[in-house]
């Protein structure tokens, strides 16, 4: 099937998804996707996370529009839902928090009139999941980010160094960061 | 024009016959005044016309001016080589492609080559059995063996005497394919040997197929067909068999592998053990897609209704099913996976009968697809299935029912963490 593939979903820790702010996508297509790499050289265009959703709000003015916040071991992902995201504007408006949810979304970024660049989540599905599902997911993330930070520190794939070029990103902080995730699950088991 | 028709005359001449000039004279008049052809067409098709009246071979007349330069299939050496060369059609190809307008093999007291005439070279189809002087014609090399490809600038001529042919079991030795994994074979017009068991014959639908059905290695199954043209021995379902110099070929995004006339068949002693293929696959359930659900299947073909019709029996009465096509994504890679009725109602819990009366109830078919992006999207399932283009015909699925406190307790401890 030439030309179309599945951008696969990244699995990434919401500090690591704070931190990035390098988008890139290939100018002469429009419909082209976009990517953001992160620190350590994930490239990602589709994500998937499992946390906590506690909080949410109806930012809209004229429609709806929603805002929610899912936790996970090491900080917060923002997910917007509007009229063009029915089923996961609907799922806000009626859950209940907190609750384990599932996110399989876009990644997109916004700068502010400062600068600084923020990173939210479209999403194309949310789902109640359960305590389970979330445990997996973080073990999952911190593997797929320890297999990243190997990868990084042998700067042998282009997005690698990218990434090292840009942020000048210390492995040993993000190791630190999965550390917290794990021992987090230790506690649980 | 004077000169025109002398000049057809003297070459008639030169066959032994004497045409007599005011005939070639009043015919070229005819068609250049009359009929205002140009002159160098007049002249070809009054030739033409008296080549036929004294029953001339087209081909004999003109090979008597230019004996071209010709080229044995063993001698093809280079890539890109122009070569005019005498050969016999030895086999044709069905052919898949519709740019290609023929494919097969040639053949002459040298060797066998396989061509490919393109569509849009506008010649005149060649005949299996028949012999023909190809001229201008490119050398191409692919995969490490030689094909010839006839292009525009190529003239296809036939020959009243059949070039002779090497024994049908000659193959060019330098030009032995490579044997390779069935698994592997996944390129198009690619040559291969391979070694496999005969898995299955399958009846046989039409008399140009002498064999047809399933060969299998420890890798996987393929299709393949033996031509009857191709003249080679029957081979029995159970026992296992060297194929060289077979072709791959890929028709609807599947591979098969056929037999030619370059092709040899062995029986071997040894009995291959034929790999089940099954794949398995970890990851989350990212999506489900549309047409999953309750859906409405043509009672004759089992194909899925689209809007109530079916793509070959058009409108007909649909049978409910329930089906999932899912898909994985490991955070590497993503895998679309086709889950069953069966399967389906145990993983979401929900019978097909539950789900017609759920969909009756809502008026929307589409309640029961909510109801299985809710149950399953976001978890995360082990399948195991056999691979069916990139498809997993999901066989079994498992939900992970516990954390792998193995793997937690290496990465912390890789991490430096007592």
């Amino acid at each position: 099937m030439a030309g179309f593939f599945r951008e696969v979903a990244r699995r990434v820790f919401a500090q690591e998804l704070k931190d990035s702010n390098l988008t890139s996508r290939d100018e002469s297509d429009q419909y082209a996707p976009q990517y953001l790499l992160t620190p350590t050289g994930a490239k990602v265009n589709r994500i998937f996370l499992v946390g906590t959703l506690i909080e949410k709000e109806d930012i809209g003015t004229d429609s709806e529009y929603w805002r929610g916040r899912v936790s996970d071991p090491t900080g917060s992902f923002l997910v917007y839902a509007g009229q063009y995201q029915p089923e996961a504007a609907q799922f806000l408006a009626e859950c209940e928090l907190p609750a384990f949810v599932a996110v399989v979304g876009k990644t997109s970024t916004y700068t502010t009139d400062d600068g600084n660049v923020l990173t939210s989540i479209r999403p194309e599905s949310i789902q109640p999941v359960d305590e389970l599902t979330r445990d997996l997911w973080v073990l999952d993330t911190a593997k797929q980010t320890l297999e990243r930070i190997n990868a990084f520190e042998k700067q042998e794939e282009p997005n690698a160094k990218l990434a090292k070029e840009h942020y000048t990103t210390d492995s040993a902080f993000y190791r630190s960061m999965v550390q917290k995730a794990l021992e987090s699950l230790r506690e649980n088991v | 024009m004077k000169q025109t028709a002398e000049s057809i005359k003297d070459r008639f001449l030169k066959l032994g016959i004497d045409v007599p000039e005011e005939d070639i004279e009043s015919r070229l008049d005819e068609l250049i005044t009359k009929f205002k052809v140009p002159s160098n067409e007049a002249q070809r098709s009054v030739t033409n016309y008296f080549l036929k009246k004294y029953s001339i071979p087209k081909n004999e007349f003109y090979a008597r001016q230019a004996e071209p330069q010709l080229t044995k299939i063993t001698d093809i050496l280079e890539n890109g080589q122009w070569a005019n060369m005498k050969v016999k059609v030895i086999q044709l190809w069905e052919n898949t492609h519709e740019s290609i307008s023929q494919v097969g093999l040639l053949g002459d007291e040298t060797g066998i080559i396989k061509f490919t005439k393109w569509q849009n070279t506008e010649l005149p189809d060649l005949e299996q059995g028949e012999s023909y002087l190809l001229r201008n014609i490119v050398i191409d090399e692919y995969n490490g063996k030689f094909q010839v490809k006839l292009n525009r600038t190529s003239s296809v001529e036939k020959l009243a005497e059949a070039v002779d042919v090497a024994g049908g079991d000659f193959t060019p030795a330098a030009r032995e394919s490579e044997l390779m994994n069935i698994a592997d074979l996944k390129e198009d017009n690619q040559w291969a040997t391979i070694r496999g068991k005969i898995v299955q014959l399958w009846e046989n639908s039409h008399e140009a197929i002498e064999q047809a059905g399933l060969i299998g290695d420890e890798t996987g199954v393929i299709k393949f067909t033996n031509w009857a043209s191709s003249e080679l021995p029957d081979m029995e379902e159970g026992k296992s068999y060297l194929l060289k110099n077979i072709v791959v070929n890929e028709w609807n995004g599947r591979f098969q592998v056929k037999l030619n006339r370059a092709s040899s068949i062995e029986e071997l002693d040894e009995d291959i053990e034929v790999g089940t293929s099954t794949f398995t696959y970890f990851g989350a359930l990212v999506d489900i897609q549309t047409g999953s659900g309750l859906i409405k299947r043509c009672p004759e073909c089992k194909r899925a209704l689209v809007k109530g019709a079916c793509a070959e029996h058009g409108k007909v009465k649909g049978e409910y099913d329930l089906r999932i096509k899912a898909v994985m994504d490991s955070g590497t890679s993503t895998q679309d996976a086709l889950i069953n009725r069966e399967l389906t109602e145990e993983l979401a819990g929900i019978s097909l009968d539950s789900a017609i009366a759920m969909a009756a109830d809502a008026l929307d078919p589409g309640v029961v697809l909510d109801r299985l992006k809710h149950e399953l999207v976001g978890r995360y399932y082990t399948v195991t299935g056999h691979k069916l283009d990139r498809y997993i015909l999901v066989e079994s699925i498992a939900p992970r029912v516990s954390l792998d406190g193995e793997l937690l307790e290496e990465m912390l401890v890789d991490l430096g963490v007592e």
